[in-house]
């Protein structure tokens, strides 16, 4: 097992992490870190192909994939902002309305 | 003029146009009656000069058939399909008729419709007819004929139910349609056919393939038959004829010029344009003969009894159109050319008379309900006996002429005239003398038998419907002396007669001649004296008059035996179990299937976010999973 | 034994980074309160970057430690700050897909694992070795994809919008 696929492993297992910290976690807040957490293991990925390849398409996906969470997250917390504001509580539990 | 064909076809294309799109509701009413008129009627002349043209350079050119290719309509796969126009010495024929006694019409309706509120969609429908027509007898290929063939069907529909408010009318439309719907299915599998093996559709092509030293793998008379299955629908012969006596509804000058001098005898030009076909099938043609004798007789017997005077003359027109069927199956392509001339003379003479009658009697068709009206409209009068007497066959009016040679034929030729034959054309011929002259004693002669208030109105036409009347009656009577059969040889040659019956001709040019006066006799012995005979006659066979009245009972036939089990056949098996429950039933079950299966599905749907972040995850292991194990 | 050390210095420090990241992630599952949670992903997030700067691609680097752990994690340590003052920490920290969700990560790790195991290294390191730093990333970022980098500012300008939106929304209904 060689450094690249290490840092792949890794790059899996943070996001295999990140998507069980979304189903899992409750707190909404921690669901949004969680989020980011996988983000960063794809970036991760990218950086390692990119790296490997000598080009620069991996991480120029990457400097997109920084604006993209940026934009999430400025969006997100407004969000989840309001909601707490409505419900006063940060258990994703307490909001059903996406019930079809 | 490089392209006057097209010109010819196109003049009254641009009538249509302008009227209709101008003159019309439809188009906002824009113009007036005169402009109407002038453009309607100025542009079949104009069409008639410039066909004269065309025909003075046929003969310079030594009648070398004229060729105008206007468009090349579409190339498939090297064989290309033109919009070609070709004028030999029977196009020249048959356009001449189109032109000459469609503009004579023209010029009829302008004065017969004068009080119509429609009168500029009339003329429209008119000038309509008249492209469509053009595009018929002048297409090289039989695709643009098929095209004029459909035309003209599509403007007698038009027409026939011009007056669409009255129900009746409207079917009368939708009954020609239809009738002629079914004659197009066999029209087109013939030229499907034809394309198949020889490759062209041009007409003149066809012929010279089939006169060429091999003869185009087809059966000829495969060909023939499907052609002229076609041509029993748009002319009228049995089986496909029940829809011309309908058509009657339509204006009387749409009869003349469409139901009687020019549509219905695109299927002899048909026949006659493709001979080449006919003459390497004598099973098609016996077909043609025979079907046209039996036409030919059973129309005159139901027009014997008849009693509307559109009726009779209907009938008539199928019964001559049946002697022309003859004339085309015993081989004298020119005759037929020649019967359709003269036919076109005074069977239009007589309807545009039968329409200054019913002007006159303001719209009475009955007649039962006319009689004595000789010296109250004397030129309709004068004009409709001359035409009487022309289609009767009384020397030596033009009738007398045609009739003549195809009975002759019908006797002699060598290719399929018969003595059997020649009795069942001469039959037909004297119920023609006598169902005609029967028509003019009732109409003109005896006692009135009008209302008071009806003959208070009677009036003579004006003279825009008089004129014509007397031109055609002047072409009736010496449209015999046209010798066509003579110009068309070179091209249509006439068939040879048989040695051993050459001496009879004399002899049945006599018995023709006799049996015209033997039916002018037997309408004045009936009908001379207030009808009193006729009815005698008419009492001691109730069940034949009733039989003829109820036209043999052709259309309840019909159905009875198709339309009914159609009718039942659409709506139990395709509506009720095609439609309703196979179709209906298949879609209704699906969505409902759908619907279940989704409403089970959507319970899935709590609103939880994690859940859904949990379905998305295992579909993506599942998806992986698939992946690795079939990659 | 000292030299080979510190010729493998590199290397090791690398699986010591990725061992520490891990860490992170994995105590980001299990810690209960969020504040800890966003230390152990800030932690992982700098690991991260230390990954990326052993990797020799300092720019990536310094973005990740800037972005997401000087914007993006600041910006969440204020949020949480801002809410937990409110919200009691008595809630439960678990959904009840808890058993469900580890068996199928577990299924998903196996897979991709397994895809990282049996891949083909033969080919990601064909061109091993070859390092770009910033100055080839901006040429390629400003001619080949100058058009993503516009399209980047649009979606930052319509997140700002949306997040406006957002909030004037939940005070026209609480006005």
């Amino acid at each position: 097992m060689d450094k690249i696929q290490v840092l792949l492993a890794l790059s899996v297992a943070l996001f295999a992490v990140g998507l069980l910290g979304v189903v899992i976690r409750r707190n909404m807040l921690v669901m949004l870190m969680c989020m980011e957490l996988m983000l960063n293991g794809v970036n991760l990925s990218l950086v390692t192909f990119s790296h490997q390849l000598g080009s620069t398409v991996g991480a120029v996906l990457v400097f997109l994939i920084f604006v993209v969470a940026t934009a999430e997250i400025a969006i997100a917390i407004p969000i989840v902002l309001m909601l707490v504001r409505q419900k006063h509580t940060l258990d994703l539990n307490a909001f059903t309305s996406l019930k079809g | 003029m490089k392209h006057a064909l097209t010109l010819i076809v196109l003049l009254p294309l641009v009538g249509f146009l302008l009227n209709g799109f101008l003159a019309t509701r439809f188009g906002g009413n824009r113009v007036g009656k005169g402009f109407v008129t002038a453009l309607a009627c100025g542009l079949p002349i104009a069409a008639f000069l410039l066909t004269v043209a065309c025909l003075v350079r046929l003969q310079e050119a030594g009648y070398q058939p004229l060729v105008d290719t206007a468009y090349t309509w579409a190339l498939i796969g090297g064989r290309s399909f033109e919009i070609a126009f070709y004028f030999d010495r029977l196009t020249a024929v048959m356009t001449l008729i189109v032109t000459g006694v469609g503009s004579l019409i023209h010029v009829y309706s302008a004065g017969y419709m004068k009080e119509d509120e429609s009168y500029a969609r009339y003329f429209a429908y008119l000038n309509l007819f008249l492209f469509f027509m053009l595009l018929l007898v002048l297409g090289r290929s039989l695709l643009v004929l098929f095209v004029g063939w459909e035309g003209v069907g599509l403007a007698s529909y038009l027409l026939i139910g011009f007056w669409f408010e009255d129900p009746e009318k409207a079917a009368a439309g939708k009954k020609a349609f239809i009738v002629n719907r079914i004659g197009d299915a066999g029209f087109l599998l013939g030229m499907f056919l034809l394309y198949q093996t020889v490759g062209t559709l041009d007409m003149d092509r066809i012929n010279a393939a089939f006169n060429g030293a091999t003869l185009p793998a087809v059966s000829a008379s495969l060909v023939g038959i499907l052609l002229f299955i076609g041509a029993t629908g748009k002319s009228a012969q049995i089986p496909l004829y029940v829809w011309l006596p309908d058509a009657m509804a339509g204006p009387t000058p749409v009869s003349a010029l469409i139901h009687a001098a020019t549509m219905v005898t695109a299927g002899v030009y048909l026949v006659a344009r493709l001979s080449g076909i006919y003459l390497h099938a004598p099973e098609a043609s016996a077909l043609v003969a025979g079907i046209g004798a039996a036409t030919a007789f059973f129309a005159a017997t139901i027009a014997l009894v008849q009693t509307d005077i559109k009726k009779v003359l209907a009938y008539s027109t199928v019964s001559q159109l049946g002697l022309m069927f003859v004339a085309l199956g015993v081989g004298a392509y020119g005759v037929a050319i020649f019967h359709v001339t003269t036919h076109a003379f005074f069977k239009a003479c007589l309807f545009l008379g039968a329409g200054s009658v019913i002007h006159a009697l303001s719209g009475e068709q009955d007649i039962l309900k006319m009689g004595g009206l000789a010296r109250k409209i004397p030129v309709t009068f004068v004009t409709f006996a001359i035409a009487t007497a022309a289609i009767a066959g009384i020397p030596p009016l033009a009738g007398f002429f045609s009739k003549d040679e195809i009975l002759w034929f019908s006797f002699a030729s060598a290719r399929g005239g018969s003595t059997f034959l020649w009795l069942v054309a001469s039959a037909a011929s004297l119920m023609t003398s006598f169902y005609m002259f029967r028509l003019l004693w009732l109409t003109f002669f005896g006692a009135s038998r009008m209302s008071h208030e009806v003959e208070h109105h009677v009036h003579e036409s004006p003279l825009s419907m008089t004129g014509v009347l007397a031109v055609l009656a002047l072409l009736s009577a010496v449209g015999g002396f046209l010798a066509l059969p003579h110009f068309l040889e070179p091209m249509l040659p006439l068939p040879a007669v048989v040695p051993a019956l050459h001496h009879h001709e004399r002899t049945l040019i006599g018995i023709a001649i006799a049996l015209a006066f033997t039916g002018l006799a037997a309408a004045v012995f009936l009908y001379g004296g207030g009808a009193r005979r006729a009815a005698a006659l008419r009492g001691r066979f109730p069940l034949a008059h009733g039989l003829l009245l109820g036209k043999y009972f052709v259309d309840e036939a019909y159905d009875f035996l198709v339309s009914r089990p159609l009718l039942w056949l659409s709506d139990r098996v395709f509506l009720r179990l095609g439609d309703r429950v196979l179709l209906d039933g298949t879609l209704n079950g699906l969505a409902a299937w759908a619907q279940r299966t989704a409403g089970s599905l959507s319970r899935i749907q709590t609103g939880n976010l994690q859940l859904y972040a949990f379905l998305a995850l295992a579909g993506v292991v599942a998806a992986l999973v698939w992946t690795w194990a079939h990659v | 034994m000292i030299e080979s050390l510190l010729q493998h210095l590199d290397t090791l420090l690398l699986y010591v980074f990725a061992a520490c990241a891990l860490v992170g992630a994995v105590l980001m599952l299990v810690l209960r309160q969020p504040m800890r949670v966003a230390m152990a992903l800030i932690s992982t997030m700098v690991f991260l970057g230390g990954i990326y700067g052993l990797l020799g691609v300092h720019f990536i680097a310094a973005f990740q430690v800037l972005i997401y752990v000087g914007a993006v994690m600041v910006f969440m340590v204020y949020v949480i700050m801002l809410l937990e003052i409110r919200e009691s920490a008595g809630m439960a920290r678990y959904s009840a897909l808890v058993v469900p969700g580890v068996v199928a990560t577990a299924l998903f790790v196996g897979a991709l694992g397994y895809g990282v195991w049996h891949g083909y290294p033969a080919l990601i390191r064909a061109a091993a070795g070859t390092r770009f730093g910033i100055h080839q990333f901006s040429i390629s970022f400003l001619t080949e994809y100058w058009l993503h980098f516009e399209l980047t500012s649009v979606l930052l300008v319509a997140a700002v919008v949306a997040a406006l939106a957002v909030i004037k929304v939940s005070r026209r209904a609480h006005g």
